[in-house]
């Protein structure tokens, strides 16, 4: 263990933090914000920097190609000074992410479900998994908290859903929302206008959506309810001190077997040491368990907090399907957010389909000209040559359909682990991602492909292309530090605090049980207030 | 072509020459739809600047396609069906379909998206009367 404090900084404050947040992504932000009201010294370290949003993509011309190079949602492809590489070699879905002010919600879409009563009570109700320590009824107000904070767009009265209010109007449903919907009630079968972290309205100080497309490489509108614009900006007026650029290598342990600080490099690639005197570990799924993994003690020589031995395993995914029709008539092409409706007519487990659990479809819209050239040109529906502008003519602004997000359940051997030989800028091991896809979730995709199929062969599709698994959908990353009351079965226990470490606490995706089959940044930024609140709820005995 | 053949580019003229070849072969001018081809001079300008980022896996494909016997026109058939080809096909569809030429040919404002945007319509919420009709789906726990 090192703390070493060459090349401090004077102008940094190295006394004890109150408050240590690692992360500064969507539940870092968060519970930053609501750790405010306390009043205690709150510091935030932050592997990436600060984005200018109007120099995202969509401000300029090449804004298709910098999705896949600087706006890349893979961190090995995007390869950024804020990155770290994962090995993902052994992964059928790779991984997805952003290291940055506002972490993935600066490159997630803003689909924003809610997860539904019956996600925390798998093994009660489907006998699968574990129930999660707490319930949807106990998250309900922290839920309601969050959507006022975020900003969060749709429209109330979903029969799929307990009632919940929208704080602004749905995003439009656009010609190819209404093209999918009229197939969806054609079969009879559930569809409503997502709930979405884009402002329809001006909201809060930012501006409400005009249709930008490309969301999920950041937004230059700013409607899009990234924490760098929602609750960063409230938290530093507040007083919390952010430092970008600082990647942790470590957390160390002191002799009274609390964590008492982090060793980190800054933005010079100085090592630095910060002491704390509560931890908070906001780095979701892959993130924490490296660095809890790269946290090696006497007392835990396998990692910091992992004493079940958990850290790390039951990774979760979600495996999606990626299921698009081709149309005659011209649709929206890339205009317009890619939410706009989802449906959860197989949401809830019936059995007859084969499989436990359920999926969500999330509808898209379109793709601009160069992605529906790729897709036309790599799926063999282009060919070089004379035929190009014809065949490409067919697809422009013809292409919409849905992707399904299936719930994955937990298994010990998907995990995330320590590379031997992978390294970051810094020398930190690098982690590594070891997953199959269940024959349970394989059988779920199997449905979603099929029903799909033949919803938006109802909608009046005359052709479609398939993707699944989609292989480059690794953004949610969930379960490998997982909650429980059993410190032998989990890393922390109902209220986010690790069994093994007093004043170590975990609030990101990694403590998931279960991953429900819907986005998990709502329901993550959620467990970031609840957790916050609990903590404020019991400051004076924290750590008996 | 001359005009559009840098010497101090990462490739060497005789890449960038076989480079030009293949982006027309791509995607060839066409006079039934108004369009330019990939190696008209400005877009294979843009092509080759852009190639730079790329240039290992460009002058992997490159390398590809130059060991193959004669012109590359004879091997279309091979080529587009090539991974190592693919990002050659990915360069020069991200430099063609944003030139303003082709946007404008597809009906398109030759714009970034942002800051102008673009107008989507409401559509009809009318049609969830079908789905509210059904009433709760959810589970009770």
């Amino acid at each position: 263990m090192s703390n070493t404090t060459q090349g401090r900084d004077d102008a940094v404050d190295f006394s004890p933090a109150d408050v240590l947040i690692i992360g500064a992504g969507a539940s870092g932000a968060t519970a930053a914000w609501s750790l405010t009201d306390t009043r205690m010294r709150i510091v935030c370290l932050e592997q990436g920097g600060w984005n200018n949003p109007q120099a995202y993509p969509t401000a300029g011309r090449d804004w298709e190609a910098r999705g896949q190079a600087d706006f890349s949602i893979n961190p090995n492809r995007r390869q950024l000074r804020g990155d770290y590489p994962v090995n993902d070699d052994d992964c059928p879905i790779k991984i997805a992410n952003y290291n940055g002010v506002g972490g993935g919600t600066v490159l997630y879409a803003g689909h924003y479900p809610r997860f539904h009563p019956s996600d925390f009570r798998v093994k009660s109700l489907d006998g699968v998994a574990d129930d999660w320590p707490i319930d949807y009824e106990m998250l309900e107000p922290y839920y309601a908290e969050n959507d006022r904070q975020t900003g969060v767009s749709g429209l109330a009265g979903d029969p799929a859903y307990p009632a919940k209010q929208s704080v602004m109007p749905p995003l439009p449903m656009g010609k190819s929302g209404q093209t999918l919907a009229a197939g969806f009630n054609q079969m009879g079968w559930h569809w409503w206008p997502s709930d979405s972290a884009i402002a329809t309205q001006p909201y809060n100080g930012r501006d409400k959506c005009i249709n930008l497309g490309n969301c999920i490489h950041g937004c230059a509108q700013g409607a899009k309810a990234s924490t760098d614009i929602t609750y960063w900006p409230e938290a530093i007026r507040a007083g919390v001190e952010l430092r970008t650029w600082c990647r942790v290598k470590e957390i160390t342990l002191g002799e009274d077997g609390l964590a008492n600080g982090v060793v980190y490099f800054d933005e010079n690639s100085e090592e630095q040491f910060q002491p704390a005197h509560i931890v908070i570990m906001a780095c979701n799924g892959v993130g924490t368990p490296r660095i809890l993994l790269n946290s090696v003690s006497d007392r835990f020589p396998n990692g910091l907090a992992n004493g079940s031995g958990l850290v790390g395993k039951n990774l979760m995914l979600h495996p999606y399907a990626s299921i698009q029709g081709l149309f005659e008539e011209a649709l929206d092409g890339h205009h317009g957010p890619h939410d706009s409706l989802w449906s959860q007519e197989f949401y809830e487990t019936d059995e007859r389909r084969g499989f436990v659990r359920g999926f969500t479809y999330e509808f898209n819209r379109g793709r601009g000209p160069v992605a529906t050239a790729l897709t036309g040109a790599f799926s063999g529906r282009i060919p070089w040559g004379d035929g190009h502008h014809a065949a490409f003519r067919k697809l422009h602004n013809r292409l919409t359909g849905v992707v399904a997000i299936c719930e994955d359940l937990p298994e010990e051997h998907n995990t995330v682990t320590l590379d031997p030989h992978l390294k970051d800028a810094h020398g930190i091991p690098a982690p590594k991602m070891t997953y199959t896809i269940s024959d349970n979730s394989q059988r779920m995709l199997d449905f979603s492909v099929a029903r799909a199929s033949e919803a938006i062969r109802a909608a009046g599709a005359y052709d479609l292309l398939i993707e699944s698994p989609l292989s480059v959908g690794g953004w949610h990353l969930m379960g490998t530090a997982r909650m429980g009351a059993d410190p032998e079965r989990s890393v922390v226990n109902e209220w986010g605090r690790s069994h093994d470490v007093k004043n170590l606490f975990i609030i990101d995706g990694s403590i998931f049980v279960t991953s429900a089959g819907v986005n998990p940044t709502r329901t993550i930024q959620t467990l970031a207030l609840y957790i916050a609140d609990q903590m404020k709820k019991r400051l004076a005995n924290l750590f008996d | 072509m001359q005009n559009t053949i840098a010497s101090d580019h990462p490739l060497t003229p005789e890449e960038q020459a076989l480079l030009r070849t293949l982006a027309g072969l791509i995607v060839p001018a066409s006079e039934e739809f108004d369009v330019p081809g990939a190696d008209d001079p400005t877009i294979f300008a843009d092509i080759l600047q852009s190639a730079v980022a790329q240039q290992a896996e460009v002058k992997a494909a490159l390398e590809y396609a130059a060991g193959l016997d004669g012109h590359p026109a004879a091997h279309v058939e091979t080529l587009q069906m090539s991974e190592v080809v693919a990002p050659v096909v990915a360069l020069v569809m991200q430099c063609y379909y944003r030139a303003d030429a082709v946007l404008v040919s597809l009906g398109m404002e030759p714009r970034p998206p942002y800051p102008e945007g673009y107008e989507v319509e409401q559509g009809d919420w009318s049609m969830l009367e079908a789905v509210q009709q059904r009433g709760k789906i959810w589970r009770d726990v």
